[in-house]
């Protein structure tokens, strides 16, 4: 059920694929380059962390590569097609159709239920909604008891377990996490992070997820360390363990640089 | 605590907007009227004419110190709910209930003082022109001279800075009451049931209106036009009791009403209907001053109108009495409308700014604005019908004993573009300011609106 569709739109082999992305804040004198110059090509399948300290660029990273920002400079594919010169509404309706999205306050309607949560993406689109593949994704991630509760009567863990069902019902060219798992006790951020990895492993779902957490990371196939806005490093079948220490010396080789 | 009351009005001057119209309105009707009091007294006026201006002076002070309490209270309780975050970290770091108390009360008080102040120079300009009018329909005689002051200033000072200061502390009972994340949860499993004591009062109110229905058309059934005191009240309990049962009212129209709005309006439609099933509490909120708007309006206008008709199929012309009657019907009709606009916007305004959170994170589902902006219009579609619909009823109470006491017939007379007028500005203000508050609130990127 989560069958890739990618394939069919363009062919292109590149889920997402930045070309020196830039993005600067703030006005003239005063600027901040919070993205400086940040290419990448992620293919599709694959399972992308994007780890920093704090005000690496990691949360501006994301939201320019998945449409939400524009960037200052540069440029961005989504599936071999490229992201910018939209208007806010193209923007959307592009979204929509190719980026699915989970984030650390899952983001879910308050007044709708799970099951409306679920459609509700592919009712904005104008796709028609059907039951029984939103049941079918939901049941995947657990909750196919739970069709008819309202977000505030689930757990943390299973409100972010609807944010995924969300996200995947799409069939989305590449899924992004922003801290999926920063409001979860352990158990459940174990829970998310395993559908996240089953929906690479076993239906090729591209997902590029931020995180600071070295255990999420672990998840990944591979580890992008981002820092001062721009890649530092890359590490393949990242152990918790060995992101800990790279992410501590990130932080030796920036101190030193900023004081 | 009264240094920071004085800093935060400067730096959130905004925020405090809505309640100071509505004490400086408030301000101005008390003192232009309170100045028919002044002239009464000290203009030289005499026998029917000093009458007139005092009735209308008392009259329109009662009702204008009810508004004024009503309206400071539900703009004030907004504003302060607003600030609960602001509040909860002023406990933090130490500040007393009673200081928070002093602290919101100083505002309201200060509030109260500048729009006293502002209000004297338009309240003297528009008491002249009341006599003015007064002298020109022969109700007071030309050489009574206008004088403003010594009762107008005092009674509009004290009336509004005791409303403000009472609506003040009502509305920090009220939110002590009520803790930040008691009021999200609210939104979130509002089922729209309604509690014991507030269908009893809905009952009451209900039933009041009633019985001044039934003794208008039974004990006031020859008193000619002295029935208009009970009837014109009889709509206004009508009212007060049909929004107290807006959360019911809601409910069914929108059961009523589902299936079209979402054929029409498709996956907005929706969305709507699952919006307008669960937040019939806060949307009862902004159904109350339009039932109340709607009813006090076209009850009070037709009302008079049936009267006019009365008097001239029975070839009669309007006693200067009749014409005092009329006047301040219209007048009182004018307030009634200004203070239901102003808390109408004020509260449709807060309720959607304070959506701003869920509006950003259906764009993220995948919402263009076009689609969050058309589900907003749905919305306040329905909440208007609702209204406008509960509003008529109510006015009913008023106009089909009236009619039937003076004209003997079951239906009113006046034009039915009265009613559409009155509908029409309904549905102005309800859609207008929550589309231009969701309109203000989807304009920020839509992550940056999740995140604050």
């Amino acid at each position: 059920m989560f069958r890739r569709k990618a394939e069919e739109r363009t062919g292109s082999p590149e889920a997402l694929r930045l070309e020196s992305v830039r993005r600067v804040y703030g006005a003239e004198g005063n600027q901040v380059n919070a993205l400086d110059g940040v290419s990448l090509s992620l293919p599709k399948g694959s399972f992308t962390a994007v780890m920093g300290p704090s005000g690496s660029g990691k949360s501006t990273f994301l939201h320019c590569a998945a449409g939400l920002d524009q960037p200052t400079g540069g440029r961005v594919f989504v599936d071999g097609e490229e992201l910018a010169g939209r208007n806010e509404a193209a923007l959307t309706k592009f979204r929509r159709e190719r980026i699915g999205f989970v984030f650390q306050q899952f983001n879910l309607l308050p007044a709708l239920t799970v099951m409306q949560n679920v459609t509700l993406p592919l009712k904005l689109a104008g796709r028609k909604a059907d039951p029984e593949q939103a049941r079918a994704v939901l049941a995947r991630v657990g909750l196919g008891e739970r069709l008819h509760h309202r977000p505030s009567e689930l757990s943390g863990g299973q409100q972010q377990r609807v944010a995924i069902a969300r996200a995947l019902v799409t069939r989305p060219s590449v899924l992004f996490g922003d801290e999926p798992t920063g409001a979860l006790d352990t158990r459940s951020a174990r829970d998310v992070l395993a559908l996240l990895q089953e929906a690479v492993r076993m239906y090729g779902q591209t997902v590029v997820m931020v995180t600071h957490d070295p255990v999420a990371a672990s998840y990944a196939d591979s580890v992008l360390f981002l820092a001062d806005g721009r890649i530092v490093g890359r590490m393949t079948a990242p152990t918790a363990e060995a992101v800990a220490e790279r992410m501590t010396h990130l932080s030796d080789e920036i101190i030193p640089a900023v004081a | 605590m009264f240094g920071l009351a004085l800093r935060t009005l400067r730096f959130r001057a905004g925020g405090f907007a809505a309640a100071f119209l509505s004490m400086f309105l408030g301000a101005s009707i008390l003192m232009t009227f309170g100045s028919m009091y002044d002239t009464a007294v000290l203009g030289g006026a005499s026998g029917t004419g000093q009458e007139t201006m005092v009735t209308m002076a008392s009259v329109v002070g009662g009702w204008g110190l009810l508004l004024v309490v009503f309206a400071v209270a539900s703009t004030l309780t907004l504003s302060v709910r607003q600030r609960a975050e602001e509040i909860a970290l002023l406990k933090s770091v130490g500040a007393t209930p009673r200081q928070l108390r002093r602290m919101i009360v100083g505002e309201a008080a200060v509030l109260a003082m500048a729009a006293v102040a502002c209000a004297v120079m338009p309240a003297a300009l528009a008491g002249r022109g009341l006599l003015e009018l007064l002298i020109s329909t022969g109700q007071v005689n030309a050489d009574v001279s206008y004088v403003f002051g010594p009762l107008a200033v005092p009674m509009g000072l004290v009336i509004t800075f005791v409303a403000a200061t009472g609506a003040a502390l009502l509305a920090v009972r009220r939110t002590a009451r009520m803790r930040v994340t008691e009021s999200i949860a609210d939104a979130a499993t509002d089922q729209g049931r309604m509690s014991k004591k507030r269908i009893a009062g809905a009952v009451l109110f209900l039933l009041l209106g009633l019985d001044l229905a039934i003794v208008t058309a039974t004990a006031m059934r020859n008193e000619g036009s002295d029935a208009m005191s009970t009837a014109g009240q009889a709509s206004i309990y009508a009212a007060i009791g049909m929004a107290l049962l807006g959360p019911i009212m809601i409910r069914r129209v929108v059961a009523v009403l589902a299936g079209t709005v979402e054929r029409l309006g498709g996956v907005t439609g929706y969305l709507a209907v699952c919006n307008l099933r669960r937040r019939t509490g806060q949307l009862a909120g902004a159904l109350t001053p339009i039932v109340l708007f709607t009813a006090i309006a076209t009850g009070t206008l037709y009302m008079q109108s049936t009267e006019n008709a009365a008097l001239e199929a029975a070839g009669l012309a309007k006693s200067v009495e009749q014409k005092n009657i009329e006047t301040l019907n219209l007048v009182v009709i004018g307030m009634i409308v200004v203070f239901a606009a102003i808390m109408l916007v004020n509260t449709l305004l807060a309720a959607t700014t304070y959506r701003g959170r869920e509006f950003g994170q259906q764009r993220l589902a995948g919402s263009t604005r076009r689609q969050v902006l058309g589900m907003v219009a749905l919305e306040g579609a329905v909440l208007t019908v609702t209204g406008v619909l509960l509003g008529t009823v109510a006015a009913l109470f008023t106009i089909l004993p009236y009619a039937s006491v003076r004209l003997g017939s079951a239906l009113p007379e006046g034009s039915p573009v009265v009613y559409a007028g009155v509908t029409a500005l309904a549905v102005v203000l309800t859609l207008g300011t929550a589309l231009g508050a969701a309109r203000r609130a989807v304009r920020s990127p839509a992550v940056a609106a999740v995140t604050v």
